[in-house]
């Protein structure tokens, strides 16, 4: 009885042995040249907290959040072909971000509309370079101006500016690295700059029917997308704050194609200058705030690509492509009243160049009205005028309801 | 050399000697100008202070500044209440600044509010709560145990990062003390006639001022904390209002809006506007001072809403 006993005991030992391995983060068993994961503590019951020893709970979760942006809209065309109502959600975000060690942490937010689910940021942040040196790694949104940084449910208005639309695509985000830094003026002035080198910066196009921008997947070192930003923001008077900021993308080697034809021209390139200055504002109670801001943005080089119907017989599989190689200039302005905590007033304007051969123009103002029921979720009213040598002029009226969950935030909007 | 020639001279050596090694004032950086002063108070000139937050700001709104960051990154001591008071702008601001000698956990971060016995601890955690603080309360500013609270856990992080002057900070934290009992002796004996008097505040901001006083607090004009006033929530206060003669009406300097007068207008209770900070008003330059405000002003409202003696009973048949 004590023998039996005794080799239930070591039956029971040898089956806990594997059972405790597998409670850790690496598999119960291993197979040659498998990839090794984090080791558990070299006593795990020395203390209760099991963090990243187990694969399925961890004390150091990260922060999680999600958004969800919704609007009803109402738009009129004078062409009227695309008149009526419409209600969707713009955009369901969800978030995750953490220190992974004292000098870096890590984050990711996905996006997803009607159709796609989309990565818009996955990045590392390290810090351990000293000084105010950060150096960004993976996808995220680009140092360029004061409203490309900002994810669109973000934005005062619904849409992002026209001329930063146009010139940056909707959204600036790339695969690469940035390095930026701050340091202090006197003790009310910062200077900030950044420096970052990318896959591609260029927009996607999802019509098949226009010409795509594309950029190789291997390229030299010279012919990395950049971006370079320098800004300075200082006090002025007791309640105001200056920033200017200068702003550079540059796309130095590229092609356009277009699809129904097999059409490419190689060997492209443009770059787009930006000046932003902003001011701001506020009463003695801060909750009363007065925002007024501007950005000038000029593209130069190969800017666009016009399709050329040959022979004038509407068969766009023998099209050509005429590239636009000049400089076009955009502008925005807005000004922005925050009555108190909760509600919000403004107007924006952008006029563009667009970027066809002839250098048509548009323009797009925007009149809203936020009022922000708690810190987690608002409802903005929202009247739009666009016209366009281009397009249809249109006019648009929509409500936009949007609600933050859990901990949310981007970080700093330099 | 003469023994007294030796002396001269070693004692004007000396005393050209002392500035190169007189040591520059600790730079701290406090968030709220209660907390400003009382660190002034207990480091007297061996410190300089930076205040991030205006008096007449709502702590829980402060906009960040290039001033603020620059403060931040050259302080050798952050204090700070705590409690998520000052969450909206002071994690950020840590995050950048990239002082490692004031991040939390380091000798020079100071959480003045920890260790305070918070009221309305939330028992779950649920928006439905409004903008709540997971930790509780987090005006100790206002509560009239709070300066000295404060003060001690200022004067521990004083001396963790100057242990040199250790002796100077506990003698001025000695006499910051005792001005304290003569500042809370005064209020004892001001409040000691508003026991069971009833206010209505703005924003939960007087809560730990009226417990200590003795006053209900029937409710506030913020149906939930950051959650702004429904036309439902404002006619139900009138009715309590109604329904409690003799209420006050309390808002903040940064409260004192179209909410609070309405509500004034409807009830005809008297509407008083506090400082929630120091240098909130004009004779609130300390904390002692601005507390002293309070306590008067608040007094001067209660004694002039005071609710009518009910008649006395008409003798039978008379």
């Amino acid at each position: 009885m004590a023998r039996s006993r005794t080799a239930l005991l070591v039956l029971l030992a040898l089956l806990a042995a594997p059972a405790r391995a597998g409670a850790a983060q690496d598999s119960p068993f291993r197979t040659p040249g498998m990839p090794r994961a984090p080791q558990p503590a070299a006593n795990p019951d020395a203390h209760q907290d099991p963090s990243q020893t187990s694969r399925f709970d961890s004390s150091f979760n990260p922060a999680f959040s999600f958004v969800v942006d919704t609007a009803l809209d109402h738009t009129s065309t004078d062409g009227g072909a695309e008149d009526g109502f419409d209600a969707r959600l713009r955009v369901l975000e969800f978030s995750a971000q953490a220190w992974v060690d004292p000098t870096a942490w890590a984050y990711f937010s996905a996006a997803a509309d009607e159709d796609v689910v989309e990565i818009e940021e996955a990045a590392i942040h390290y810090t351990g370079l000293g000084g105010t040196s950060t150096l960004r790694a993976g996808r995220f949104f680009n140092d360029f101006g004061k409203q490309m940084q900002t994810h669109v449910h973000e934005l005062r208005t619904l849409e992002r500016p026209l001329v930063l639309r146009t010139y940056l695509g909707d959204e600036l985000a790339g695969d690469g690295l940035q390095w930026d830094a701050w340091a202090a003026s006197g003790d009310a002035t910062v200077v900030r700059w950044s420096l970052g080198a990318f896959r591609s910066l260029l927009g996607e196009s999802e019509d098949e029917d226009l010409p795509a921008a594309v950029v190789a997947e291997r390229k030299d070192a010279e012919d990395m997308h950049l971006t370079a930003r320098l800004t300075g923001f200082t006090e002025v008077g007791a309640a105001g704050v200056l920033q200017a900021g200068l702003s550079l993308r540059a796309a130095p080697d590229y092609a356009f194609t277009y699809a129904p034809s097999g059409d490419t021209v190689e060997g492209l390139e443009n770059t787009v200058f930006g000046l932003d200055l902003t001011y701001g504002w506020n009463d003695a109670s801060g909750l009363t705030r007065w925002t007024l801001g501007g950005e000038l943005l000029q593209i130069r080089g190969d800017v666009g690509a016009d399709v050329t119907d040959v022979g004038g017989d509407g068969d766009p599989t023998n099209d050509t492509l005429a590239i636009v190689d000049d400089d076009r200039s955009g502008w925005l302005a807005f000004a922005d009243y925050a009555l108190d905590a909760r509600t919000n007033v403004g107007a924006q304007y952008s006029a563009v160049e667009l970027l066809d051969g002839a250098g048509s123009r548009a323009g797009e103002l925007e009149l809203y009205y936020t009022l922000q029921f708690s810190e987690f979720h608002r409802l903005r009213f929202v009247a739009s005028s666009y016209e366009s040598d281009l397009d249809d002029d249109s006019l648009r009226f929509a409500i936009q309801y949007t609600a933050l969950v859990g901990a949310h935030g981007h970080g700093v909007n330099w | 050399m003469s023994a007294p020639r030796s002396a001269l001279l070693a004692a004007a050596l000396l005393a050209l000697a002392g500035p190169l090694f007189a040591r520059e004032p600790l730079k701290v950086v406090a968030t709220l100008p209660d907390l400003a002063d009382l660190t002034q108070s207990i480091g007297g000139e061996r410190v300089t202070v930076t205040t991030l937050c205006k008096g007449s700001e709502n702590p829980h709104f402060v906009t960040a500044k290039p001033s603020h960051l620059v403060a931040l990154s050259r302080a050798e001591l952050f204090v700070q209440v705590g409690l998520s008071l000052e969450s909206a702008f002071v994690p950020g601001l840590l995050e950048q600044c990239r002082n490692p000698r004031i991040q939390p956990g380091a000798p020079g971060f100071v959480s003045a509010g920890q260790g305070w016995t918070a009221l309305d601890v939330p028992a779950q955690l649920d928006r439905r709560e409004g903008d709540i603080h997971p930790e509780g309360n987090p005006h100790v500013n206002l509560a009239p145990g709070g300066g000295r609270h404060l003060a001690a856990r200022i004067l521990a992080g004083l001396c963790r990062v100057d242990p040199a002057s250790k002796p100077d900070y506990e003698q001025r934290h000695a006499a910051l003390l005792l001005r304290l009992d003569e500042a809370e002796a005064r209020w004892k004996a001001l409040a000691a006639g508003w026991k069971g008097r009833t206010l209505v505040v703005y924003h939960k901001e007087y809560d730990y001022l009226a417990a200590a006083s003795g006053l209900t607090i029937l409710g506030s004009i913020e149906p939930k904390p950051g959650i702004a006033p429904t036309p439902g929530h404002i006619a139900q206060l009138v009715a309590q209002v109604r329904a409690h003669p003799g209420t006050v009406l309390v808002s903040a300097v940064w409260s004192f809006d179209k909410h609070a007068r309405e509500l004034a207008a409807q009830t005809g209770a008297p509407l008083v506007e506090l400082p929630n900070m120091v240098k909130g008003l004009p004779g609130t330059d300390t904390w002692i001072a601005m507390m002293d405000f309070v306590h008067q002003r608040l007094d001067a409202a209660l004694r002039s809403a005071a609710p009518a003696p009910k008649a006395p009973p008409s003798p039978a048949g008379g």
